[in-house]
């Protein structure tokens, strides 16, 4: 069974501030620390666990400029065996443009291929798409949000795929399909500096992006980045923190749940 | 007349509430609403759309891609190209809205959660809701968007009368590359988080796992349930039956205490019911502060300690 997973490096905004600048053009993530993409990892260890059972290899790609590397060596440290950077200086908007030249790197490269892994959605764009796009250009089956892959038979997989509201549909995908692995599908394994060291002396393949984007031009276009409309938000509690967690303990009471 | 063609979501029977979103949104856009939907009998609002199409199909075959990539060439065939294909931000939504976009090679802007009809602009998240990116069509033709709950059925409007239903003939249910088996539901365990009055809700911002014997402590003395946001869950901080949000629990409790959730959608549409939101979170950005009713910045632990210092007095 040979796995590609796409990963991606994304940055951790979670507890920065994030500003728009050049007139609502940009987002400066200058100060912001990168990481692979959360569900990415996820992917990762899912297929790298597959090919531990069955044979086969991982090939981990990634699309983005020469840091992106990271993510390729993370990926290796954590089991795939081989890494590929398509290279570019700026990744487009449109998950089409991107799913144009990983299909055609897949085609023009001969990577072999039973599955193709994506995490569900990236931790930045939250597009969700980049699975979904690749399977119906390929014409190949998909399934996302894969919370459990419960069989690897010949021919097919069977997947737990998570709906709402802890329900999930149990269904039969034909191989080669794309799969999206939700969060919590495992437990990523740990991946030391030794190991990302060991990874390093691996060699990374680099293919430029622009060379297999095969003139796809975006469909859609980002024009301006705006900030969330205000909702009135909540009374912030200021001073001291005695203070303020005396003040938490008053509307704990107030609100009848605590005496 | 220029139409939004709308995938329905029926989930064990129902009509999901997440598709007055969807049918809003094609009226915001001011185009005609045409509802495909699966066989069943659900109640559903016909004066609120223009044109129903039955496929029916069964509501399991409705949930795949490949059989409904079928469904929608075949409406396109006869009703011609639609200006929107909307479906729902669900699990469902997602998975056909995009895998549609591949197929028919059509533009795709998913979490769509607002719409600027003079400049025809979509909203669509980045970051957890931290800024907002505003696109448009980069040429004239159709466009997939997928619509988060809650953000258009304010523009769901009565037509005054009752839409027709037109049969859509001869689609298959069942396609070799896909097959459902069965639903699975997750196992009923002893806690139920939606029966709580207090909840003290943990994020990943906690830090660590060790850190959860010392809330389960501080919530042992404050009476209050312990719950969780995914990444807790994920990484098995604390068990499943404890996740609020769209793929955990849906909980309204007198008073939800979040500390270090950031607030993304998926968890807030889990708790926004609740009568009263307190917030603790170093991030004065975080979007949660945008729904909490009372906010503390600061390091949860650290709040935390304190409490409990006050409360043993
Ligand atoms: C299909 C799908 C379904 C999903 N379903 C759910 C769901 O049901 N429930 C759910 O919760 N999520 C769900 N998610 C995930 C969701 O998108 C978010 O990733 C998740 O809610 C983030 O959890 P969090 O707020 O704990 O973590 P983060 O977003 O990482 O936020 C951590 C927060 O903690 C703050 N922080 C950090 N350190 C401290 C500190 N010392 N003190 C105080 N604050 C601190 C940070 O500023 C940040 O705001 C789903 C996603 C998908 C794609």
């Amino acid at each position: 069974m040979n796995i590609v997973v796409f990963a991606k490096r994304v940055a951790a905004t979670q507890e920065e501030e994030l500003r728009i600048t050049g007139d609502g053009k940009a987002v400066d993530l200058s100060k912001i620390p990168f990481k692979m993409n959360d569900w990415d990892n996820y992917a990762v260890e899912e297929a790298v666990k597959i090919v531990e059972a069955k044979g086969g290899t991982v090939t981990a790609i990634t699309i983005g400029n020469q840091d992106s590397d990271e993510i390729l060596r993370r990926a290796i440290a954590m089991g795939a065996k081989d890494g590929f950077l398509m290279e570019t200086v700026e990744v487009s908007d449109d998950p089409a443009v991107r799913v144009e030249a990983i299909s055609n790197l897949l085609n023009k490269e001969n990577i072999p291929f039973d599955a193709v892994f994506t995490g569900v959605q990236a931790e930045d764009d939250q597009f969700a798409a980049t699975g979904g796009i690749l399977a119906g250009k390929l014409g190949i089956p998909y399934a996302s949000m894969v919370i459990g892959i419960d069989a690897v038979e010949e021919g097919h997989f069977i997947v737990r795929r998570e709906l709402e509201g802890g329900l999930q549909e149990r269904i039969k995908v034909k191989i080669p399909c794309v799969l999206s692995i939700q969060s919590g599908i495992n437990e990523p394994r740990y991946v030391s500096i030794m190991g990302i060291r060991k990874a390093s002396k691996v060699e990374r393949k680099t293919f430029k992006f622009n060379d297999y984007r095969a003139g796809q031009e975006a469909m859609i276009e980002l024009v301006r980045w705006s900030y969330p409309e205000k909702k009135g938000g909540a009374k912030i509690l200021t001073g001291e923190m005695d203070g303020i967690c005396r003040e938490l303990l008053g509307i704990l009471k107030e609100k009848g749940v605590y005496q | 007349m220029s139409y939004a063609l709308i995938v329905s979501e029926v989930r064990r029977g129902q009509f999901d509430e997440r598709n007055l979103d969807s049918i809003g949104f094609a009226n915001l856009a001011g185009k005609a609403a045409y509802l495909l939907v699966p066989q069943g009998d659900y109640a559903i609002d016909k004066g609120s759309v223009d044109l129903i199409i039955d496929t029916g199909l069964t509501e399991s075959a409705f949930l795949n891609p490949l059989v409904m990539v079928d469904a929608i060439t075949k409406v396109i065939d006869t009703a011609g190209m639609p200006d929107l294909i909307v479906f729902t931000h669900s699990s469902s939504g997602v998975e056909l809205a995009t895998y549609t976009a591949g197929r028919k090679a059509l533009p795709i802007i998913t979490d769509v959660s607002g719409y600027d009809k003079n400049e025809a602009i979509f909203y669509k998240s980045y970051y957890s809701d931290k800024v907002f990116g505003q696109f448009r069509k980069a040429k004239e033709g159709p466009v997939i968007v997928t619509v988060r709950s809650g953000s258009f059925r304010e523009f769901v409007s009565d037509r005054g009368k009752a839409a027709d239903t037109k049969a859509l003939e001869g689609i298959s249910g069942s396609v070799e590359g896909r097959e459902f088996i069965e639903y699975v539901e997750e196992a009923k365990t002893g806690v139920d988080i939606t029966k709580a009055e207090f909840l003290l809700s943990l994020g990943r911002g906690i830090g660590n796992k060790d850190e959860i014997p010392v809330y389960e402590e501080l919530a042992g003395i404050l009476k209050a349930t312990i719950s969780g946001s995914r990444p807790v869950i994920d990484k098995q901080w604390l068990p499943k039956e404890r996740q609020v949000g769209t793929s955990g629990k849906t909980v309204k409790p007198k008073v939800y205490l979040a500390m270090g959730i950031s607030g993304a959608f998926q968890h807030i549409a889990g708790m926004k019911d609740s009568d009263c939101i307190i917030a603790v979170n170093k991030d004065p950005d975080a979007p949660i502060f945008q729904y909490a009713h009372y906010g503390i910045i600061g390091d949860a632990n650290k709040v935390r300690d304190k409490l409990k210092d006050i409360l043993k007095g």
